[in-house]
């Protein structure tokens, strides 16, 4: 309980941080923010920018429009899109089911791919899976996610001639349709994280399959399944959670990229939109939102390590 | 507890990283992919420094149709613009090195220097360091390299810096712990009693200590980066055309990829093998210089 506190506090402390970092980044865009807005440089008046800049806020202290733009933040008001005046933090909870959606329907399509390969590696005596697992990881350690995209794309369209649906359908609207959309990111996504995973089960599977508690566990005559489920693979699973908890920066980051290259709505797209046309808070608002969401889910990998294993009790 | 006691309990292990001196012919014969990977990033670095030799064309001349398919002239074919894919290609690897290494220099750099100190002075030093790295963790590594570059602008430089910045926190990681450890030994406690100046023992006596994980750091991190720079020119927030770069000509070759498939998939084979290359490389070395830590 005592440590649930103090990582929840640090947390917190870690969020302030990324706050202040984000505001101290967009400080140093070059050029004061009205001219990035009216794109008007050396046309307005002294008394129009001084007007413009008492709108916005900024003829303040910087600490004083820190501390404004955080309790902003705190009620939920991440200010307004310059493009379209849109409030940020409207469109960004309209895009993040779909970045969530992708998130998540990886990290099962990672365990479905990565578990089972490295398990059956790590137990086979057969050479040729064997080798096929380790090429697998290497290579899906090696390809940049952006190219598995492409790859993917091409392969399905002239192998299968297969065109999922261009335009985003939600899963409320046609799930089908929506799974197909998915399938293709969801797959270039999955593949490196599955190779890192899978590297790391078969490790962590052959480091505790020569303990005694597994040779007690077979000695005794349990089945061999559930010796390797319940005493083996769940004794290695701490390691696994913790390098896929690793990797929620990289799943998190090639989110980005993988909308962009299949068009899909989500928060990465809405980033990188917002960076193309120059509209900070949007920027702003989605790469807090990203961070945030970054530390909640290391939180979370944290946590689950004192359910796996109830040896651990943080001091 | 003593400070003799304490000597005694640290007696046996000298150094955090002890250096072993592991048969090299053995370690070739029983490591032959680390032997592939040198092999690929060895490859790689020749092609980038004799590019000029090479290379059959200029990279951004444009003396063909667009979009041909491979042939006799032009073994790759061409891009969209009618420059051979093949010279740009070779000059691509330039880029990739280039970025890539100068970005892990920053990091290392920034990193390594901030980790030692950290672990070095301890109390309020290392607190302050290490929070800041913390926060810098907080972010997932493209996403902050893209909020970077777009504050910046989109440049190659500044693609550098970001990627830097980014890959910094893990260096200061990976040098914080060691040194944390190495401080405590005797040897430092000799050092200080002759009366060397701090920088002196930390350049002298802590370094060495701790730049095995360090190097085995730096070149998995050329992997990441050069996949990051790729990733961020990309999305055209890194290297500016008409600079040949695997990950720009990969994201002009994406609308034409139904069309002409070759230049959408072969950028991507060259980051691959690089990329590759370098994963093999630091898998080994880590094996050979940091028998502790096991591949992940």
């Amino acid at each position: 309980m005592r440590y649930l506190v103090r990582r929840l506090l640090w947390t917190l402390a870690a969020l302030l941080g990324v706050s202040l970092l984000i505001f101290v980044l967009v400080r140093l865009i070059p050029g004061t923010i009205i001219e990035v807005i009216t794109g008007t440089e050396g046309q307005l008046s002294p008394q129009q920018r001084l007007d413009l800049l008492r709108s916005f806020g900024l003829d303040r202290p910087l600490p004083v429009q820190y501390a404004l733009w955080l309790w902003n933040m705190l009620q939920g008001n991440l200010g307004w899109s310059f493009r379209t005046s849109q409030p940020v933090a409207g469109l960004l909870v309209s895009r993040l089911p779909i970045t969530v959606e992708l998130a998540v329907l990886t990290v099962i399509c990672v365990t479905l791919i990565g578990l089972p390969l490295g398990v059956a590696a790590s137990i086979t005596r057969s050479v040729r899976l064997k080798t096929f697992v380790q090429i697998i990881g290497l290579v899906g350690l090696s390809v940049p996610n952006f190219w598995a995209g492409i790859v993917l794309i091409i392969v399905a369209s002239f192998a299968f001639h297969w065109f999922p649906a261009l335009i985003f359908v939600t899963p409320w609207q046609d799930l089908p349709v929506n799974l197909e959309q998915m399938s293709l990111p969801v797959l270039s996504l999955a593949l490196g994280l599955a190779a890192v995973v899978l590297r790391m089960t078969r490790s962590s599977m052959l480091e505790v399959l020569g303990q005694d508690y597994v040779r007690v566990a077979q000695a005794k005559g349990l089945s061999h399944s559930i010796v390797l489920l319940r005493h083996a693979l769940r004794n290695a699973l701490i390691p696994i959670v913790t390098v896929l908890g690793l990797q929620m920066g990289t799943l998190l980051g090639g989110v980005v990229i993988t909308e962009q290259i299949f068009g899909l709505p989500g928060l990465g797209w809405t980033l990188l939109n917002g960076v193309y046309q120059r509209d900070y808070p949007v920027v702003q608002g989605a790469v807090m939102l990203f961070a945030v969401l970054f530390v909640l889910t290391n939180l979370f990998v944290d946590l689950t390590y004192t359910y796996l294993d109830p040896r651990i009790r943080y001091q | 507890m003593s400070r003799v006691e304490a000597e005694l309990r640290d007696a046996p292990r000298q150094s955090a990283w002890p250096v072993r001196r592991p048969g090299y012919r053995r370690f070739v014969r029983r490591s032959p992919v680390t032997v592939i990977g040198a092999g690929l990033v060895l490859a790689v670095v020749l092609v980038a420094i004799v590019a000029q030799i090479i290379a059959p064309y200029g990279p951004n001349s444009q003396d063909a149709q667009p979009l041909l398919r491979p042939d006799r002239r032009h073994l790759a074919g061409t891009d969209e613009l009618g420059r051979d894919e093949l010279s740009r290609l070779i000059y691509g690897a330039r880029v990739s090195l280039y970025v890539g290494g100068l970005a892990v220099s920053i990091a290392l750099a920034c990193g390594a220097t901030s980790g030692v100190l950290a672990g070095f002075y301890g109390g309020w030093v290392d607190n302050v360091t290490m929070r800041i790295m913390d926060v810098l963790f907080s972010f997932p590594a493209i996403v902050l390299a893209i909020a970077i570059t777009s504050i910046l602008r989109p440049s190659l430089t500044n693609a550098m810096i970001a990627i830097g910045i980014v890959y910094a926190p893990i260096f200061a990681r990976i040098a914080r712990g060691p040194t944390l450890a190495v401080v405590t030994l005797a040897y430092i406690e000799a050092a200080r009693a002759v009366g060397l100046p701090n920088w002196k023992i930390m350049l002298r006596h802590v370094v060495p200590n701790v730049s095995a994980p360090l190097i085995v750091q730096t070149t998995v991190s050329l992997s990441t980066a050069i996949l990051t720079e790729a990733a961020l020119s990309f999305l055209g927030l890194g290297t500016q055309p008409p600079t040949a770069s695997w990950g720009l000509m990969l994201s002009a070759a994406r609308q034409y990829m139904l069309l002409d498939p070759w230049i959408a998939v072969l950028p991507g084979a060259a980051i691959a093998l690089t990329v590759l290359g370098f994963n093999l490389l630091g898998d080994g070395l880590r094996d050979l210089l940091d028998p502790r830590i096991r591949t992940l």
